[in-house]
Protein backbone atom coordinates (compact mmCIF):
# COMPACT_ATOMS: atom_id res chain seq x y z
CA UNK A 1 0.00 0.00 0.00
CA UNK A 2 1.83 3.12 -1.51
CA UNK A 3 0.01 5.24 1.50
CA UNK A 4 1.65 3.60 4.10
CA UNK A 5 5.12 4.50 2.43
CA UNK A 6 4.67 8.22 1.52
CA UNK A 7 3.05 8.87 5.36
CA UNK A 8 6.78 6.93 6.32
CA UNK A 9 8.40 9.84 4.13
CA UNK A 10 6.24 12.31 5.97
CA UNK A 11 7.48 11.35 9.27
CA UNK A 12 10.95 11.39 8.11
CA UNK A 13 10.63 14.33 6.40
CA UNK A 14 9.21 16.15 9.54
CA UNK A 15 11.94 14.40 11.95
CA UNK A 16 14.83 15.85 10.05
CA UNK A 17 13.12 19.24 10.53
CA UNK A 18 12.90 18.98 13.85
CA UNK A 19 16.62 17.96 14.14
CA UNK A 20 17.29 21.25 12.61
CA UNK A 21 15.03 23.19 14.55
CA UNK A 22 16.57 22.01 17.69
CA UNK A 23 20.34 22.96 16.31
CA UNK A 24 19.16 26.06 15.58
CA UNK A 25 18.01 26.32 18.98
CA UNK A 26 20.78 24.76 21.14
CA UNK A 27 22.71 27.56 19.25
CA UNK A 28 20.73 30.29 20.11
CA UNK A 29 23.37 31.87 22.12
CA UNK A 30 26.27 31.25 19.70
CA UNK A 31 28.85 33.62 18.51
CA UNK A 32 28.33 34.23 14.80
CA UNK A 33 26.16 31.13 14.21
CA UNK A 34 23.49 31.18 11.35
CA UNK A 35 20.33 29.75 11.50
CA UNK A 36 19.23 26.94 9.24
CA UNK A 37 15.99 25.82 7.47
CA UNK A 38 14.65 22.45 6.05
CA UNK A 39 13.41 22.88 2.54
CA UNK A 40 10.87 20.11 1.93
CA UNK A 41 10.35 19.05 -1.98
CA UNK A 42 8.07 16.23 -3.21
CA UNK A 43 8.82 13.14 -4.39
CA UNK A 44 8.59 11.33 -7.95
CA UNK A 45 5.14 10.98 -9.58
CA UNK A 46 3.86 8.03 -10.71
CA UNK A 47 1.88 8.39 -13.85
CA UNK A 48 -1.21 5.83 -13.57
CA UNK A 49 -2.84 7.52 -16.49
CA UNK A 50 -0.89 9.72 -18.59
CA UNK A 51 -2.62 13.29 -19.37
CA UNK A 52 -2.95 13.66 -23.05
CA UNK A 53 -2.96 10.03 -23.44
CA UNK A 54 -6.06 9.34 -26.22
CA UNK A 55 -9.58 7.95 -24.12
CA UNK A 56 -11.23 7.18 -27.68
CA UNK A 57 -10.61 6.03 -31.14
CA UNK A 58 -12.70 9.83 -31.99
CA UNK A 59 -9.26 10.96 -30.56
CA UNK A 60 -10.34 12.52 -27.39
CA UNK A 61 -7.74 13.18 -24.70
CA UNK A 62 -7.16 12.43 -21.05
CA UNK A 63 -7.94 16.38 -19.95
CA UNK A 64 -5.82 15.89 -16.83
CA UNK A 65 -4.60 12.53 -15.90
CA UNK A 66 -3.59 10.96 -12.84
CA UNK A 67 -0.51 11.41 -10.98
CA UNK A 68 0.01 10.09 -7.43
CA UNK A 69 3.12 11.17 -5.60
CA UNK A 70 5.61 8.77 -3.64
CA UNK A 71 5.69 11.91 -0.66
CA UNK A 72 8.06 14.40 0.28
CA UNK A 73 12.24 14.80 0.91
CA UNK A 74 14.23 17.05 2.07
CA UNK A 75 15.34 19.30 -0.58
CA UNK A 76 18.00 21.08 0.98
CA UNK A 77 19.10 22.04 4.63
CA UNK A 78 20.42 25.81 3.99
CA UNK A 79 22.13 28.44 6.00
CA UNK A 80 19.92 32.04 6.39
CA UNK A 81 22.90 34.26 6.21
CA UNK A 82 21.02 37.51 6.86
CA UNK A 83 22.61 39.91 9.59
CA UNK A 84 22.83 38.91 13.40
CA UNK A 85 22.25 41.66 16.09
CA UNK A 86 25.84 43.11 17.15
CA UNK A 87 26.29 42.51 20.72
CA UNK A 88 28.80 44.86 22.86
CA UNK A 89 31.03 42.82 24.68
CA UNK A 90 33.67 45.83 25.91
CA UNK A 91 36.80 42.96 25.04
CA UNK A 92 38.84 44.82 22.33
CA UNK A 93 39.68 41.88 20.54
CA UNK A 94 35.96 41.10 19.67
CA UNK A 95 34.86 42.08 16.33
CA UNK A 96 31.72 41.63 14.50
CA UNK A 97 31.33 41.84 10.87
CA UNK A 98 27.77 44.75 9.78
CA UNK A 99 27.08 43.19 6.52
CA UNK A 100 29.00 40.51 4.15
CA UNK A 101 32.00 38.79 4.85
CA UNK A 102 33.95 36.16 6.93
CA UNK A 103 37.00 36.60 9.10
CA UNK A 104 39.74 34.27 7.85
CA UNK A 105 41.11 31.73 9.82
CA UNK A 106 44.43 29.13 9.36
CA UNK A 107 43.79 25.89 10.40
CA UNK A 108 46.56 24.00 11.84
CA UNK A 109 46.37 21.80 8.70
CA UNK A 110 47.08 24.50 6.40
CA UNK A 111 43.90 25.34 5.12
CA UNK A 112 41.73 28.68 5.54
CA UNK A 113 38.66 28.28 7.38
CA UNK A 114 36.06 31.34 7.81
CA UNK A 115 34.04 32.58 10.50
CA UNK A 116 31.48 34.96 11.57
CA UNK A 117 32.04 34.92 15.19
CA UNK A 118 34.86 37.37 16.06
CA UNK A 119 35.67 36.99 19.45
CA UNK A 120 39.28 36.75 19.42
CA UNK A 121 42.00 36.95 21.65
CA UNK A 122 46.20 37.44 21.29
CA UNK A 123 48.30 34.26 22.36
CA UNK A 124 51.46 34.02 23.77
CA UNK A 125 53.02 35.52 21.03
CA UNK A 126 50.62 38.23 20.85
CA UNK A 127 49.25 37.15 17.85
CA UNK A 128 45.69 37.60 17.37
CA UNK A 129 43.99 33.84 17.41
CA UNK A 130 40.78 32.83 17.63
CA UNK A 131 39.16 30.78 20.74
CA UNK A 132 41.01 27.77 19.44
CA UNK A 133 44.11 29.37 19.24
CA UNK A 134 44.32 29.71 15.34
CA UNK A 135 45.34 32.63 13.83
CA UNK A 136 43.53 35.37 12.07
CA UNK A 137 44.60 35.72 8.39
CA UNK A 138 46.40 37.96 7.53
CA UNK A 139 48.74 37.88 10.47
CA UNK A 140 48.22 40.13 13.76
CA UNK A 141 50.88 40.73 16.19
CA UNK A 142 50.29 42.71 18.88
CA UNK A 143 53.25 44.18 20.67
CA UNK A 144 53.70 43.50 24.24
CA UNK A 145 53.68 47.03 25.47
CA UNK A 146 50.65 47.73 23.61
CA UNK A 147 48.49 49.92 26.23
CA UNK A 148 45.49 50.20 23.62
CA UNK A 149 44.27 48.66 20.31
CA UNK A 150 42.17 49.79 18.10
CA UNK A 151 40.03 47.96 14.83
CA UNK A 152 38.96 50.94 12.47
CA UNK A 153 36.10 50.39 10.62
CA UNK A 154 37.98 49.53 7.60
CA UNK A 155 39.62 46.96 9.53
CA UNK A 156 43.08 48.73 10.35
CA UNK A 157 44.84 47.28 13.63
CA UNK A 158 46.86 50.64 15.42
CA UNK A 159 48.08 50.19 19.34
CA UNK A 160 49.38 53.10 21.34
CA UNK A 161 52.97 51.49 23.11
CA UNK A 162 53.86 53.03 26.23
CA UNK A 163 55.50 56.43 26.22
CA UNK A 164 54.28 56.94 22.24
CA UNK A 165 51.31 59.40 21.36
CA UNK A 166 51.57 58.27 17.62
CA UNK A 167 49.25 54.96 16.73
CA UNK A 168 51.54 52.74 15.29
CA UNK A 169 50.03 50.36 12.12
CA UNK A 170 50.13 47.05 12.79
CA UNK A 171 48.15 45.10 10.81
CA UNK A 172 44.99 45.45 8.67
CA UNK A 173 42.50 42.73 8.84
CA UNK A 174 41.17 41.57 5.58
CA UNK A 175 37.34 39.91 4.84
CA UNK A 176 36.23 36.92 2.18
CA UNK A 177 33.26 37.36 0.49
CA UNK A 178 31.55 34.40 -1.73
CA UNK A 179 29.32 34.34 -4.22
CA UNK A 180 27.26 31.63 -2.19
CA UNK A 181 27.76 31.74 1.57
CA UNK A 182 25.28 29.19 1.62
CA UNK A 183 27.51 26.75 0.26
CA UNK A 184 30.40 26.67 2.61
CA UNK A 185 30.63 23.75 4.40
CA UNK A 186 30.24 23.80 8.05
CA UNK A 187 32.54 21.74 10.25
CA UNK A 188 31.82 22.63 13.39
CA UNK A 189 33.79 25.21 15.88
CA UNK A 190 31.88 28.42 14.18
CA UNK A 191 33.85 27.60 11.30
CA UNK A 192 33.42 27.15 7.95
CA UNK A 193 35.20 25.74 4.61
CA UNK A 194 34.78 26.99 1.04
CA UNK A 195 33.49 24.40 -1.53
CA UNK A 196 32.56 24.26 -4.98
CA UNK A 197 29.40 25.07 -4.29
CA UNK A 198 30.15 28.53 -2.50
CA UNK A 199 32.60 29.47 -5.05
CA UNK A 200 36.02 30.99 -4.41
CA UNK A 201 36.81 33.23 -1.74
CA UNK A 202 37.20 36.70 -2.91
CA UNK A 203 39.14 38.29 -0.50
CA UNK A 204 38.99 42.53 0.59
CA UNK A 205 39.43 45.41 3.24
CA UNK A 206 36.19 45.58 5.60
CA UNK A 207 34.48 48.75 4.07
CA UNK A 208 35.12 48.36 0.24
CA UNK A 209 32.30 47.89 -2.07
CA UNK A 210 30.46 44.49 -1.29
CA UNK A 211 31.75 43.87 2.21
CA UNK A 212 30.93 44.93 5.48
CA UNK A 213 32.46 47.53 7.94
CA UNK A 214 33.90 46.07 11.51
CA UNK A 215 32.53 47.00 14.78
CA UNK A 216 35.44 46.65 17.57
CA UNK A 217 34.28 45.46 20.91
CA UNK A 218 31.19 43.66 19.79
CA UNK A 219 30.59 40.00 18.42
CA UNK A 220 27.50 38.98 16.00
CA UNK A 221 24.59 37.36 17.70
CA UNK A 222 23.07 33.86 15.91
CA UNK A 223 20.19 35.32 13.90
CA UNK A 224 17.97 32.23 15.69
CA UNK A 225 14.52 34.07 16.80
CA UNK A 226 13.20 31.95 19.29
CA UNK A 227 9.23 32.61 18.99
CA UNK A 228 9.66 31.67 15.04
CA UNK A 229 11.31 28.16 15.91
CA UNK A 230 9.37 27.20 18.60
CA UNK A 231 6.09 27.83 16.20
CA UNK A 232 8.39 25.72 13.61
CA UNK A 233 8.28 23.27 16.21
CA UNK A 234 4.75 23.16 17.35
CA UNK A 235 4.26 22.87 13.13
CA UNK A 236 6.61 20.10 12.94
CA UNK A 237 5.58 17.93 15.30
CA UNK A 238 1.92 18.49 14.59
CA UNK A 239 2.65 17.61 10.77
CA UNK A 240 3.94 14.28 12.12
CA UNK A 241 0.98 13.02 14.14
CA UNK A 242 -0.78 14.30 11.30
CA UNK A 243 1.04 11.12 9.09
CA UNK A 244 1.19 9.00 11.28
CA UNK A 245 -2.81 9.34 11.76
CA UNK A 246 -2.70 8.24 7.82
CA UNK A 247 -0.32 4.89 8.92
CA UNK A 248 -3.19 4.52 10.94
CA UNK A 249 -5.65 4.47 8.91
CA UNK A 250 -4.08 3.00 5.94
CA UNK A 251 -3.10 0.12 8.39
CA UNK A 252 -6.46 -0.65 9.50
CA UNK A 253 -7.69 -0.40 6.01
CA UNK A 254 -5.41 -3.08 5.35
CA UNK A 255 -6.80 -5.06 8.26
CA UNK A 256 -10.39 -4.80 6.93
CA UNK A 257 -9.29 -6.38 3.79
CA UNK A 258 -7.09 -9.04 5.04
CA UNK A 259 -10.48 -10.04 6.93
CA UNK A 260 -12.92 -10.51 4.64
CA UNK A 261 -14.91 -13.61 5.23
CA UNK A 262 -14.87 -15.48 1.97
CA UNK B 1 -20.91 -13.12 -10.85
CA UNK B 2 -22.58 -10.59 -8.81
CA UNK B 3 -22.35 -6.83 -10.00
CA UNK B 4 -22.98 -5.58 -6.67
CA UNK B 5 -19.53 -6.84 -5.78
CA UNK B 6 -17.89 -5.63 -8.91
CA UNK B 7 -19.54 -2.42 -8.52
CA UNK B 8 -18.01 -2.43 -4.66
CA UNK B 9 -14.34 -3.99 -5.62
CA UNK B 10 -14.34 -0.24 -8.18
CA UNK B 11 -15.32 1.38 -5.58
CA UNK B 12 -12.80 -0.17 -2.78
CA UNK B 13 -9.91 0.67 -5.56
CA UNK B 14 -10.70 4.37 -6.20
CA UNK B 15 -10.52 4.69 -2.50
CA UNK B 16 -7.16 2.83 -2.40
CA UNK B 17 -6.12 5.57 -4.60
CA UNK B 18 -7.69 8.48 -2.79
CA UNK B 19 -6.24 7.53 -0.08
CA UNK B 20 -2.84 7.37 -1.54
CA UNK B 21 -3.48 11.17 -2.66
CA UNK B 22 -4.38 12.09 0.66
CA UNK B 23 -1.15 10.87 2.10
CA UNK B 24 0.82 12.47 -0.46
CA UNK B 25 -0.92 15.66 0.67
CA UNK B 26 -0.56 15.21 4.07
CA UNK B 27 3.21 14.51 3.63
CA UNK B 28 4.18 17.75 1.56
CA UNK B 29 1.61 19.48 4.04
CA UNK B 30 4.61 21.50 4.67
CA UNK B 31 6.60 21.57 1.24
CA UNK B 32 7.09 25.23 -0.17
CA UNK B 33 4.81 25.40 -2.81
CA UNK B 34 2.74 22.40 -2.84
CA UNK B 35 -0.57 22.61 -4.45
CA UNK B 36 -3.42 20.23 -3.29
CA UNK B 37 -4.67 17.19 -5.20
CA UNK B 38 -7.70 15.48 -4.73
CA UNK B 39 -9.23 12.62 -7.53
CA UNK B 40 -11.51 13.33 -9.52
CA UNK B 41 -14.35 10.55 -9.48
CA UNK B 42 -17.01 9.58 -12.08
CA UNK B 43 -19.79 7.24 -12.83
CA UNK B 44 -18.92 4.68 -15.59
CA UNK B 45 -22.08 3.13 -16.72
CA UNK B 46 -22.18 -0.44 -17.26
CA UNK B 47 -22.19 -1.17 -21.68
CA UNK B 48 -24.93 -3.67 -22.22
CA UNK B 49 -24.35 -4.99 -25.37
CA UNK B 50 -20.25 -6.10 -24.47
CA UNK B 51 -21.05 -7.47 -21.25
CA UNK B 52 -24.39 -9.32 -21.30
CA UNK B 53 -24.81 -10.06 -17.82
CA UNK B 54 -24.24 -6.92 -16.68
CA UNK B 55 -27.76 -5.24 -16.36
CA UNK B 56 -28.27 -1.78 -17.57
CA UNK B 57 -28.61 0.40 -14.17
CA UNK B 58 -25.44 -0.73 -12.93
CA UNK B 59 -22.90 1.91 -13.05
CA UNK B 60 -19.53 1.63 -11.63
CA UNK B 61 -16.77 4.38 -10.09
CA UNK B 62 -13.92 5.48 -11.90
CA UNK B 63 -11.70 7.51 -11.43
CA UNK B 64 -10.86 9.68 -14.91
CA UNK B 65 -8.22 12.48 -13.76
CA UNK B 66 -6.83 14.90 -10.62
CA UNK B 67 -7.97 17.56 -9.90
CA UNK B 68 -4.84 20.33 -8.11
CA UNK B 69 -5.75 23.13 -6.37
CA UNK B 70 -3.98 25.79 -7.55
CA UNK B 71 -4.96 28.39 -4.69
CA UNK B 72 -2.68 30.65 -2.95
CA UNK B 73 -0.62 28.93 -0.15
CA UNK B 74 -0.40 31.30 2.83
CA UNK B 75 2.81 33.90 2.79
CA UNK B 76 5.77 33.20 5.21
CA UNK B 77 8.47 35.88 6.23
CA UNK B 78 11.73 33.78 6.03
CA UNK B 79 13.87 37.30 5.79
CA UNK B 80 15.94 35.47 3.58
CA UNK B 81 16.65 38.04 0.64
CA UNK B 82 16.96 35.48 -2.34
CA UNK B 83 13.66 34.08 -0.89
CA UNK B 84 10.81 34.55 -3.64
CA UNK B 85 6.71 33.92 -3.70
CA UNK B 86 4.37 34.79 -5.90
CA UNK B 87 1.49 36.26 -5.06
CA UNK B 88 -1.18 35.61 -7.57
CA UNK B 89 -2.48 32.57 -8.81
CA UNK B 90 -1.50 30.03 -11.36
CA UNK B 91 1.54 31.83 -12.18
CA UNK B 92 5.36 30.20 -11.69
CA UNK B 93 8.51 31.04 -11.99
CA UNK B 94 10.36 29.57 -15.34
CA UNK B 95 13.53 27.46 -15.23
CA UNK B 96 15.37 25.49 -17.17
CA UNK B 97 17.39 22.67 -16.27
CA UNK B 98 18.90 19.69 -18.10
CA UNK B 99 15.87 17.94 -18.93
CA UNK B 100 14.51 21.59 -20.83
CA UNK B 101 11.56 23.94 -19.09
CA UNK B 102 10.20 23.38 -15.74
CA UNK B 103 8.37 25.60 -13.58
CA UNK B 104 7.91 25.91 -9.77
CA UNK B 105 5.95 28.42 -6.98
CA UNK B 106 8.81 27.48 -4.87
CA UNK B 107 10.70 30.65 -4.64
CA UNK B 108 13.78 29.34 -2.03
CA UNK B 109 16.55 30.46 -4.78
CA UNK B 110 20.32 30.26 -4.22
CA UNK B 111 23.36 31.28 -6.33
CA UNK B 112 25.55 28.77 -7.77
CA UNK B 113 29.48 29.04 -7.98
CA UNK B 114 29.50 31.45 -11.00
CA UNK B 115 26.56 33.80 -8.96
CA UNK B 116 23.72 32.14 -11.17
CA UNK B 117 20.39 32.18 -9.64
CA UNK B 118 19.51 28.39 -9.27
CA UNK B 119 16.95 26.77 -7.40
CA UNK B 120 17.95 24.30 -4.32
CA UNK B 121 18.07 22.20 -7.16
CA UNK B 122 20.18 23.85 -9.50
CA UNK B 123 17.81 24.69 -12.30
CA UNK B 124 18.58 28.48 -13.53
CA UNK B 125 16.12 30.67 -12.81
CA UNK B 126 14.89 32.15 -16.17
CA UNK B 127 15.18 36.29 -16.45
CA UNK B 128 13.77 38.08 -19.45
CA UNK B 129 16.84 37.62 -21.06
CA UNK B 130 18.16 34.49 -20.09
CA UNK B 131 19.47 33.11 -16.62
CA UNK B 132 20.32 35.84 -14.11
CA UNK B 133 23.67 36.36 -12.76
CA UNK B 134 23.78 38.37 -9.62
CA UNK B 135 27.44 39.52 -8.06
CA UNK B 136 27.11 39.67 -4.37
CA UNK B 137 29.82 42.45 -4.31
CA UNK B 138 27.27 45.19 -5.53
CA UNK B 139 25.29 44.78 -2.45
CA UNK B 140 22.15 44.04 -1.23
CA UNK B 141 19.51 42.31 -3.68
CA UNK B 142 16.49 43.87 -3.69
CA UNK B 143 13.07 42.92 -5.71
CA UNK B 144 10.28 44.66 -7.20
CA UNK B 145 7.06 43.55 -6.70
CA UNK B 146 7.17 43.03 -10.78
CA UNK B 147 9.89 41.18 -10.29
CA UNK B 148 12.91 43.47 -11.85
CA UNK B 149 16.04 42.24 -9.56
CA UNK B 150 18.34 45.32 -8.92
CA UNK B 151 21.31 45.88 -6.90
CA UNK B 152 22.49 49.12 -5.24
CA UNK B 153 19.45 50.44 -7.08
CA UNK B 154 20.75 49.71 -10.33
CA UNK B 155 18.13 47.09 -12.40
CA UNK B 156 19.97 44.00 -13.03
CA UNK B 157 17.71 42.00 -14.21
CA UNK B 158 13.38 40.72 -13.99
CA UNK B 159 12.66 37.57 -12.82
CA UNK B 160 10.24 35.80 -15.37
CA UNK B 161 7.11 34.68 -13.83
CA UNK B 162 4.85 33.20 -17.00
CA UNK B 163 1.50 31.45 -16.98
CA UNK B 164 -0.29 29.05 -19.17
CA UNK B 165 -3.92 29.12 -20.83
CA UNK B 166 -4.84 26.04 -18.76
CA UNK B 167 -3.03 24.69 -16.00
CA UNK B 168 -4.43 21.15 -17.31
CA UNK B 169 -1.23 20.94 -19.92
CA UNK B 170 1.07 20.85 -16.40
CA UNK B 171 2.71 17.67 -15.24
CA UNK B 172 4.03 17.23 -11.55
CA UNK B 173 7.73 16.25 -12.07
CA UNK B 174 8.83 16.03 -8.34
CA UNK B 175 11.24 18.33 -6.68
CA UNK B 176 8.76 21.14 -6.41
CA UNK B 177 9.18 21.12 -10.35
CA UNK B 178 6.21 21.65 -12.83
CA UNK B 179 6.59 20.65 -16.39
CA UNK B 180 4.64 21.42 -19.72
CA UNK B 181 3.25 18.55 -21.15
CA UNK B 182 1.92 20.19 -24.67
CA UNK B 183 2.80 22.05 -27.21
CA UNK B 184 0.98 25.25 -25.28
CA UNK B 185 3.67 28.07 -24.73
CA UNK B 186 3.31 29.98 -21.28
CA UNK B 187 2.89 34.10 -21.59
CA UNK B 188 4.17 36.88 -18.80
CA UNK B 189 2.41 37.08 -15.89
CA UNK B 190 2.13 40.64 -15.43
CA UNK B 191 -1.18 40.61 -12.96
CA UNK B 192 0.68 38.87 -10.04
CA UNK B 193 3.26 40.23 -7.55
CA UNK B 194 6.61 38.64 -6.32
CA UNK B 195 7.28 39.26 -3.15
CA UNK B 196 11.15 38.96 -1.33
CA UNK B 197 11.96 37.31 1.72
CA UNK B 198 9.09 35.65 1.74
CA UNK B 199 8.29 31.97 0.45
CA UNK B 200 4.86 30.25 -0.38
CA UNK B 201 3.59 27.34 2.08
CA UNK B 202 1.83 24.71 0.98
CA UNK B 203 -2.05 24.99 0.43
CA UNK B 204 -3.27 21.79 1.94
CA UNK B 205 -5.67 22.38 4.80
CA UNK B 206 -4.90 20.06 7.05
CA UNK B 207 -8.15 19.68 8.75
CA UNK B 208 -9.79 18.69 5.50
CA UNK B 209 -7.28 16.19 4.97
CA UNK B 210 -7.56 14.41 8.14
CA UNK B 211 -11.69 14.45 7.62
CA UNK B 212 -11.04 12.81 4.03
CA UNK B 213 -8.92 10.49 5.92
CA UNK B 214 -11.44 9.45 7.95
CA UNK B 215 -13.78 9.17 4.99
CA UNK B 216 -12.45 7.31 3.13
CA UNK B 217 -11.25 4.81 5.94
CA UNK B 218 -15.09 4.54 7.15
CA UNK B 219 -16.35 3.98 3.71
CA UNK B 220 -14.14 1.42 2.48
CA UNK B 221 -15.20 -0.77 5.40
CA UNK B 222 -18.76 -0.19 4.57
CA UNK B 223 -17.94 -1.18 1.10
CA UNK B 224 -16.14 -4.44 2.33
CA UNK B 225 -18.99 -5.05 4.76
CA UNK B 226 -21.46 -4.71 1.03
CA UNK B 227 -19.17 -7.04 -0.26
CA UNK B 228 -19.15 -9.54 2.41
CA UNK B 229 -22.75 -9.42 2.63
CA UNK B 230 -23.15 -9.46 -0.91
CA UNK B 231 -20.74 -12.86 -0.68
CA UNK B 232 -23.13 -14.14 1.90
CA UNK B 233 -26.42 -13.63 0.09
CA UNK B 234 -25.11 -15.75 -2.82
CA UNK B 235 -23.58 -18.62 -0.17
CA UNK B 236 -27.00 -18.93 1.47
CA UNK B 237 -28.66 -19.02 -1.86
CA UNK B 238 -26.46 -21.73 -3.05
CA UNK B 239 -27.22 -24.09 0.18
CA UNK B 240 -31.54 -23.17 -0.14
CA UNK B 241 -31.11 -24.53 -3.64
CA UNK B 242 -28.97 -27.10 -2.97
CA UNK B 243 -31.25 -28.07 -0.09
CA UNK B 244 -34.39 -28.18 -2.65
CA UNK B 245 -33.30 -30.25 -4.35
Amino acid sequence: MRALRTAASGMAAQQLNVEVISNNIANMNTVGFKRQRAEFQDLLYQNVERMGAQSSSQGTVVPTGIQIGAGVKAGSVYRVVEQGTPTQTGNRYDMAVDGRGYFQILMPSGETAYTRAGNFSVNGEGQLVTDDGYAVQPNISIPQDAIDVSVSKSGQVQVITQGETEPQIVGQIELASFFNEAGLEAIGDNLLLETAASGPANVGSPGEVGFGELLQGYTEASNVDAVAEISALIIAQRAYEMNSKVITTADQMLSVAGQVKS
Amino acid sequence: MENAAYAGLSRQMTLRRELDIVANNIANADTTGFKVEQLLLGEEVGERARNAFIRPGVSFVMDNGIGRDFSQGALEQTGRSLDFAIEGEGAFFALKDGNGDAYTRDGAFTLDPEGRLTTQGGAAVQGDGGDIVLDPLLGQVAVAADGTISQNGQPVGRLSVVRFDTLAVLEKGGDGLYRNASNAAPAAANDVQVRQAMLEGSNVNPILEITNLIEIQRAYESVTRMIENTNDLSRRAVERLGRAA
